[in-house]
């Protein structure tokens, strides 16, 4: 059982710091020999767990949920009202959005999610983090300079635009719900999934459509 | 604590390397240590104390070294300070005793299994208490100046800031005492900073900050 002796985790990190390998490959594998020699670990579920997370959890999935919810406005309500309920409906409920809640854009509103603290994110819904979110220019600079960070993803916000940061610093996961692009009112719900980027459910792309770009 | 991964509003970072790789791992063994922190848990443990222990790793490790590297070396502290693998082991680069003491090796499990734990994760963090919220929502509050000596969800930049109450989250446990080992829930509610209360270069910006606090953090402004 853990004591939750900090001390004692200093004093462990600097051990690790000058006893493990230099190479993160090889840090892993160490960690993953000593559990697996213990039995704490099962090598072919990691082989799932990789394969859960590199085929079927991903941003498709939060593609589908903001699909959905431009073509049903019902289900845009209970989205807005309780999303862990309103993907659960979709099978999506799961690691880190049981607190889901999902912020919409709007003309006058530009939403955009952060942690600064660590690097948490709605995992069953977007899948894994992409690399820029968990690195500290990130999270150092969505609270204090959003419209800068938006620039460098080639978003450019009007003034008149309320920019909205929200920081993940309690259990709580946020989505943000894009405005559905002019243009596509003909589109059905499948090639609307097509259109729904990553970052814009990040908040790090906002004008969604045949001159977005793409899947970034 | 005021540690390296308190990182909102620092400055010096630098430019975001946008990247339009959408691939969830760049190594194989990024996606190892995503498996083993999946499927392997000490008993006991909250994900306070783990992220405590991941922000007590050194500085120059913490921000020298990639994300999932990180996550390794949290998972070998939590494991070795909960007594379950030595430091001796750690050098040895293998288990030095057979008697383990964890009961049976865990089994293999398949994708849909994994699928089904993933869905079954969804944990929820509220609860009913007795306690009245002592706040309501359209309410001015000001944010305690210090932070807690250990694991806080208080960030350094929205100390001693003044915000409105925006939205009552529910009872959540409390991050400062899971991370040693007690759990109590407490009000948590989402508060709207405006960026020209929290940035000295914000003065005539109409931006917001939203962060979710625990009533401990807040007093009426």
């Amino acid at each position: 059982m853990p004591e939750f002796d900090a001390g004692k985790v200093a004093e462990i990190h600097q051990h690790l710091h000058s006893h493990l390998p230099s190479e993160s490959a090889l840090r892993v594998k160490a960690l993953e020999t000593l559990l697996v020699d213990k039995g704490l670990v099962n090598p072919q579920t990691i082989d799932a767990w990789i394969e859960a997370y590199t085929d079927e959890i991903g941003p498709k999935r939060g593609a589908r949920v903001v699909a959905k919810a431009w073509c049903d406005a019902e289900y845009k309500n209970r989205l807005l009202q309780d999303a862990s309920a309103a993907i659960d409906e979709l099978g999506f409920l799961g690691k880190a959005t049981a607190h889901l809640k999902v912020v919409e854009n709007t003309d006058q509103v530009h939403n955009l999610v952060v942690c600064t603290l660590c690097s948490c994110y709605p995992f069953s819904i977007l899948g894994i983090a992409p690399a820029w979110y968990k690195a500290a220019a990130y999270r150092s600079r969505a609270v204090r300079d959003p419209r800068g960070v938006l620039a460098e993803f080639g978003v450019a916000i009007d003034e008149d635009v309320e920019v909205r940061v929200w920081d993940s610093t309690a259990e709580l996961r946020y989505l943000v719900l894009p405005q559905r692009p002019p243009g596509s009112e003909e589109m059905n719900e499948e090639q609307l999934v097509e259109l729904v980027s990553r970052n814009s459910m990040i908040g790090t792309d906002r004008k969604l459509g045949a001159d977005s770009k793409g899947k970034g | 604590m005021d540690g390296i991964h308190d990182l909102g509003g620092k400055q010096g970072y630098g430019p975001i390397e946008v990247d339009d790789d959408e691939s969830p791992f760049h190594h194989d063994w990024e996606g190892r240590e995503w498996g083993i922190a999946q499927c392997a848990r000490t008993p006991g443990i909250t994900i306070d104390w783990w992220r405590h222990c991941r922000e007590l790793i050194k500085p120059e490790d913490y921000l020298g070294r990639p994300y999932f590297d990180s996550w390794a070396q949290t998972d070998f502290s939590t494991y070795i300070e909960a007594g379950w693998i030595t430091l001796d082991e750690i050098d040895a680069g293998k288990a030095l005793t057979e008697d383990t003491n964890f009961g049976n090796p865990v089994t293999a499990m398949t994708l849909q299994q994994v699928l089904q734990e993933d869905h079954d994760h969804a944990v929820r963090f509220d609860a009913e208490i007795d306690v009245p919220v002592a706040f309501s929502v359209g309410q001015l509050v000001i944010t305690a100046r210090h932070g807690n000596k250990g694991h806080t969800r208080l960030p350094q930049y929205a100390r001693g800031r003044r915000g409105t109450i925006n939205a009552y989250n529910g009872a959540h446990v409390f991050p400062d005492l899971s991370a040693e080992g007690t759990e109590i829930h407490q009000h948590c509610y989402s508060v709207c900073f405006a960026a020209a209360e929290l940035w000295p270069e914000s003065e005539a910006s109409h931006d917001k900050v939203y962060l979710d606090l625990w009533e401990s953090y807040l007093a009426q402004a």
